[in-house]
Formats: C-alpha cells, structure tokens, sequence
C-alpha cells in the first residue's frame, strides 16, 4: 500500500534525521518505537506528505506520493504530535471545517462527524469553543479529525499524549479496529501503547530500523538475558554502569533492579521472562553499544 | 541587586540571540542599508531626506551621520515598532513566559530585560546604518576625513532616544489589554504620524526629534526645514555642516526622553498578567459522561461538492471571535452610512474590519494538521473569497446606493477595492505570517485616501476618482497570485 524506500532527511546543518530506511506498510498496525530523537517524527511526517525526504521514495498505490501528493493525501488520516485548532470556533465546526476541506458530501460530512464525536467520547462539549478544551480533549479532536475521510493510511504521531488511562484504552481498541483492513503507522516512545495492538515493531535509533519483526520475536531475542536481583543503594550507579537497568524499586534498605546481561550478573540474580519493554531498551542498548 | 541584574542582562541577551538568528533579522539588516542609501543618495539624485532650505551638508562624517540617524529616528520608530513587538507574545506562544513566572525573576526586571532587547534590536539596525554612512560618504567623496565622533554623535543623540520610545512603546502596546490587539497596531501608526510631524518642531516636548535644534545651523528656517523622503526638482545646494550643536539643554532634553522611554517600560509592571493564564480564559474542566467504545462510525465517508461549507466555514473562521462591539459599531457605520454620500461612508465601512482581514494568510495554528490535507489550493482561494464576502458585506449598502444611483464607475471601483483588500492581506500574511504589516500597511494607504492622495484610492472613495478599477483588480490578482506562489513555493521546499 504505502512503500517508504531508502528514505533519508538531512536538515540544515547536515543533521540527517532518517538515514537510508525502508519501510512498507500493509493492513496492520506498525508500531514504530525509538527514543526521543531517533527520526520517528521525520519519519512519520514524510510518510505523511508534510515534509519531501531528502532522498528516497514515499510510493503510493504505483505513484509517486512526493511528487504528486494528492492520491496519498486523499486516502490519508494524520495526527501530528503538535497541532494546533481554531480556538473560536466548536468542536463540531472545527470538524464540519475540515471534512469541507476533505471534500466529503454535506450529508456525508455530518453523520461522520456526529459519528467520530461520540467515538472520542465529546458529543457533550461539540458546541464548545475549542478554545475551553483541555490538552486530552484537544488530542481526542486531532484523533477525529484523522478519520474523517475513513482512510486507508493511517498516521499518527504520539497519539496518547495527554490521554487519560481510560482514553488510552478506548484508543487502542479503536486502532485494534481500523487496523484490521487498514495500514496504521504508531509512533511512541510509550511501549505500552503498541503492546498489545501492534501486529509489527519497528525499532528506530540514528535514522534507521533496528529490528522489524512482530513483537514476540522482538522479545524472543532477549530471551534469557533479563533477570532481577537485589542490591545496597550504594552499588547502584556501579551496576547501572555496567549494565542497562530496565526497571527499579526502592524499599526502605534495598533496590530490586531489573537489568540486561548476557550471563548472571551476579550469583543471586534471577532469570525472569522478557517483556517488550526490556527487549525495545536492549536493541536501543545494543546499539548505542556499536555506534 | 547583583542578580537582578544578572536576571536583566541575561533575559536581555536570551531574548536578542533567539530573535537575531532568524533570517527575518538579516532582512532587518538589510533594509537598514537600503535606508541608509536613500538617506546619503547619489550627488545627482533628485531625492532627499533632510531638505534644509534649498541645501544639503556635503557628505562629511557629521552630516552623513545626521541624514542616516534622522532617517532612522523617523523611518525605525515606524517600521521598528512592529519589528519589535512580539517580545512578550512569543513568550505567551512559546510556554517560555510560564517557565520564567514560575522563578524568582520579578515583573520589573523581566519587562526591563524585554525593553533592552527590544532596544538592542533597533539600535543593532542603526548601528549597520551608522556603518553604511561611513562607507556611503567614502563613496560619495565629497569628503575623506573620517570623524566618527561627529559620524556617531546624531547616532547617540537623535536616534538612540527616539529608539528607546519606540522599544518602550512596543513594549507597552504588548502588556496592555486593548492595545495588545490589532488596534494598537492601527493605534501606532496614528501615533508615529503625530510624533513625526510634530516632534520636528522646536518646541516639541523634551526637544521631540531633536530636529528643532538643528534649524539653526543650517541656511533654513523652520519653515523651509523639510525632514522625509521628498523629490526636489533640481541637486541641492550644498553647504558644510558644523556638527551637532551638543549644548548642555539640547543634551539634558535628549537623556530625559531616554529615562522616560525606561519609565513607560516599566509602567506595565503595575497591571503585567505575569503569563497567568487563569486572567485569560475561563475554567476549562468539563463534565465527562462515562461512555463505552462501540466500533468504527458506520457512515462511509462520500466524496462530493463541498465549496459552499468551506466558503462558509473560511467566513466563519474570519469572523468568529470578534467581540460584540465590532458587530455593534460594524451596525452602527451601516446606519449612518444611509445619510453620507456613498464614498466617503465606503472608506469608513473599509476600515472597520481591517483586523478581520489581518487575518488571511496568517493562521499557522492549524497548519501541522493541514498540511497533509488534499487540495492547498482550493483553500486559499475560499480564504480569500471569505475576505472578498466580508468586504462586500461591510460595503454593501454604498454598493446597493451606487447601484441606485446607476453610479456604475462607482460600482466598478467598490468591485476592485473588494477584490484589493483581501488580497493584499492575503498576500502580506502569508509573505510575513503575521498580521502586523497588513494592519500597519493598510491603515496607512487608508489613512492617504482619506487625505486625498487621489493615485491611491483603490476603492473609489475620492470624488477626484483614484486609479482606474481595471487596474486595482489586476493588482488584486497578482497579490493573489504572490500568494499563491508563496504557498506553492513553500509546499515545494516543504
């Protein structure tokens, strides 16, 4: 469906945000985890159209999508992680505003966005001014907002922010949902979020993909290399030196730590089975590692 | 005392290095030269600025020096005012205003930290006039002594005053509710008119411009001192200038309005919001019902004719927001438009919603959104259709009098000027992304058809008749058409 090919963005000052990626996107949903900086956005916003890769090719249904954006744009629902509304006008306007803009049918155009209001749970504040929104409300909007014309591609960049537990569950099942016969592209840094929705990881440090692969595998690969022991507050930053901690908890003398290590790192250690989060934080390890 | 003053140099230089390392500031800089080349023209050049009776100084240090910094005394108190003013919004814009409320730093010093930077930004546009004099009076060689204390001396004296009442203004017109708005842009241009035609006389309060005291030393009297870009039919005379008379009043005047221009700077301090949101806007808590996901929205999305709701949602946008006064003087103009010629009331009725059309071009808030949307180009054209539709609303009872009058030149200038308006603040929120040149620009061009300046009446206004409609309407459309290669431009280099 949407082919990102040897993707690469340099922006001023040689900083190359995506360095050589390849990325295809079929129905699913991809969750594209890496940490603060590692070029998700850039990503996300030229798979999006927003921003024209310094190199490579973003390939939509056979065309070219950098070149003639419109077929992408036409099938495409993107939540940037910032964005702003107009603060004068309601929740309902705003959304009638941009299906006008979308090109949808007036009859269309009114039962969606009836419709994606009671989806993201605001029918009750549609005649509000945006501007009396709070941030998760105004997330709930930009969430709106990207499925007003149904599409196929779906892009969305940090999407809970600001959501609260019970909207972030709502949230994922809502992309349980649409990923089922659409392609959705989910950027975070939050592993929870993808946890449980991803049918596919793709892990993103320096521009690049380091793993690609559903997230049992993902795990599969630390498999015996996580494990939990017990140490005096002292010896803590001598352990996080020498390895990644992935979790702590203090108690009153003591510090259980969850850490990475090929072999036992120490005798009282314990081998304890992998989460995502342990096996996203050990392909980042690794690879700060060898870079 | 040495931390406060820790905390106002170093919010002062923050606040000068974040603005100067935007290309918008190199465009400052070099438009400084521009005036300064304008200010010391070619010896055969038949303008001037400074027209003292029939003469000019030879080009020495001293007088280059005077032409440049009255230039800047008269032309950066304008443009400078809206270059500066956006010291504290960015703050508001940027969250940078709640992270500093949150420390010890006190409303005083940090409105004393925005007025310096306010102040270094102008005086760094006057300092690249101050070294385009110079390099002007070597090139113009009617003299080749360097003076540069007799060069920088109109510098400290005339501009550098006039400088830091412009910086204390902006700062001013940015922390006082009413003239935070757009009016106070339209406000200062209405002010900087009054302060340049009447600061030049001599008994202008704390010596105005300073100008007053020149008179004097030059072969004019107050009468025949002429000080703005004018056209002389023939060279000027020349005549050797003696310097800036630096007697110990003219000097005393000069630091009074300088401690003045500090004082109106920290004035704010007793009213400053401190970036307290909660003075801005009501509660935001909304009650939420507990509801249950239940699937995907049923209605398939249908393609169709959408140009009538997004014209209509573009005119809403456009006016939604305005306070209840607009709509109510917006009424009361229409009123009182039955008992005026149908001219003069169109050039009432067109300024009123002059920070309505300030708008176009300038909504960045939704641009992250929109910007994956299909058809960019079909947006601005309902943009400017919304500002076509509200110039013809607010006109519309002179067109419907034209009309009845079969007033049909009439008519066709009022088409122009509805095309006109709302292209040109197209065009100049888009180049600018700010509203601030459109409501500076535009009140001026209206402010000179009002005062008969027959070449520029774009709507028809004049009973002299201003330029021929076919002529407005195709300025109309290439601003349009500017606008729309800004945008397509921007979309390539995206």
């Amino acid at each position: 469906m949407l082919e990102l090919i040897d993707i690469t963005k340099v922006y001023k000052g040689h900083k190359r945000a995506v360095d050589g990626l390849t990325l295809r996107l079929g129905p699913g949903l991809v969750g594209l985890l890496g940490p603060n900086g590692a070029g998700k956005s850039s990503l996300l916003r030229i798979a999006a159209t927003v921003t024209r890769p310094t190199g490579g090719q973003v390939r939509f249904a056979g065309g070219d999508a950098v070149a003639k954006p419109g077929p992408l744009r036409r099938a495409l629902g993107y939540l940037p992680q910032d964005f702003g509304v107009y603060p004068h006008l309601t929740g309902h306007e705003f959304l009638s505003y941009l299906a006008a803009v979308r090109g949808l049918a007036g009859r269309s155009a009114r039962a969606r966005v009836g419709e994606l209001l009671e989806l993201v749970n605001l029918t009750h504040a549609a005649k509000r001014p945006l501007g009396g929104y709070s941030g998760g409300m105004l997330r709930r909007v930009g969430i709106a907002q990207a499925l007003l014309a149904d599409p196929r591609i779906i892009v969305v960049d940090e999407p809970t922010a600001g959501l609260d537990p019970e909207e972030r569950v709502r949230f994922r099942n809502l992309l349980s949902d649409l990923s089922a016969d659409r392609s959705v592209l989910l950027s975070t840094h939050i592993v929870s979020d993808v946890e449980s929705v991803a049918t596919r990881i793709v892990v993103v440090t320096g521009g690049r993909i380091r793993f690609d692969g559903e997230p049992v595998e993902l795990q599969r690969g630390v498999a015996g290399h996580v494990w939990e022991l017990t140490v005096p507050p002292a010896e803590l930053t001598a352990l996080q030196r020498r390895l990644p901690v992935t979790r702590l908890v203090r108690t009153a003398e003591q510090v259980r730590v969850r850490v990475l290590a090929a072999h036992r790192p120490a005798p009282d250690a314990t081998p304890v089975p992998p989460d995502l989060e342990d096996a996203y934080l050990a392909v980042v390890h690794r690879t700060r590692v060898t870079t | 005392m040495k931390a406060g003053v820790t905390a106002w140099w170093g919010l002062a230089v923050a606040d000068f290095r974040e603005r100067v390392r935007r290309p918008a500031y190199l465009v400052m800089l070099i438009s400084a030269v521009g005036l300064g080349w304008l200010a010391v023209p070619p010896t055969d050049a038949r303008w001037v600025v400074l027209d003292a009776g029939g003469h000019r100084g030879l080009y020495t240090s001293a007088y280059v020096g005077l032409v440049t910094a009255l230039t800047s005394a008269l032309w950066l108190t304008f443009v400078g005012f809206y270059l500066v003013r956006d010291a504290v919004a960015r703050d508001v814009r940027t969250g940078v205003g709640q992270l500093l409320a949150a420390g010890p730093l006190r409303t005083p010093v940090y409105l004393a930290g925005k007025f310096t930077s306010n102040l270094l930004v102008l005086g760094s546009m006057a300092g690249v006039l101050a070294v385009t004099a110079l390099v002007l009076q070597l090139l113009r060689g009617e003299s080749r002594t360097v003076d540069p204390v007799g060069l920088l001396a109109p510098f400290v004296f005339l501009a550098l005053p006039m400088l830091a009442v412009t910086a204390a203004a902006a700062l001013l017109f940015e922390t006082t509710p009413v003239l935070r708005s757009g009016f106070g842009n339209m406000l200062w241009c209405f002010v900087w008119m009054a302060g340049a035609v009447g600061g030049q006389s001599a008994s202008a309060p704390l010596g105005g411009i300073g100008v007053g005291q020149l008179a004097g030393t030059m072969p004019a009297t107050a009468d025949t001192f002429g000080l703005g870009l004018m056209y002389v039919d023939r060279p000027l005379r020349t005549f050797e200038w003696s310097g800036l008379p630096l007697d110990a009043g003219f000097v005393a005047g000069r630091a009074a309005l300088t401690l003045l221009a500090v004082a109106v700077a920290l004035l704010p301090a007793l009213w400053f919001h401190r970036f307290d949101v909660a003075t801005r806007s009501t509660a935001r808590s909304l009650p939420e019902p507990h509801t249950v996901y239940q699937g995907l929205p049923p209605t398939a999305a249908v393609a169709g004719s959408a140009t009538g709701r997004l014209l209509a949602a573009e005119v809403l946008i456009l006016v939604r927001g305005a306070p209840w006064w607009w709509w109510a003087g917006a009424a009361l103009l229409a009123v009182a438009g039955l008992a005026a010629p149908p001219g003069p009331v169109l050039a009432v009725v067109w300024i009123w919603p002059v920070l309505l059309w300030s708008r176009l071009g300038t909504r960045q808030e939704t641009a992250a959104i929109l910007a994956a949307y299909p058809a960019p180009r079909r947006r601005l054209v309902a943009e400017w259709a919304a500002g076509v539709l509200l110039a013809a609303a607010t006109g519309a009872l002179p067109a419907v009098r034209m009309l009845a009058g079969a007033d049909l030149p009439g008519l066709a200038a009022w088409t122009a000027g509805a095309l006109f308006i709302p292209a040109l603040a197209l065009a100049l929120g888009t180049l600018t992304g700010a509203p601030r040149t459109f409501q500076a620009l535009y009140t001026v061009l209206w402010y000179m058809v009002i005062n008969d300046v027959a070449a520029l009446d774009f709507m028809g206004a004049l009973p002299s008749g201003g330029p021929p409609p076919a002529a407005v309407a195709g300025a109309a459309v290439a601003l349009f058409g500017l606008a729309f290669g800004v945008t397509r431009l921007r979309h390539a280099r995206r």
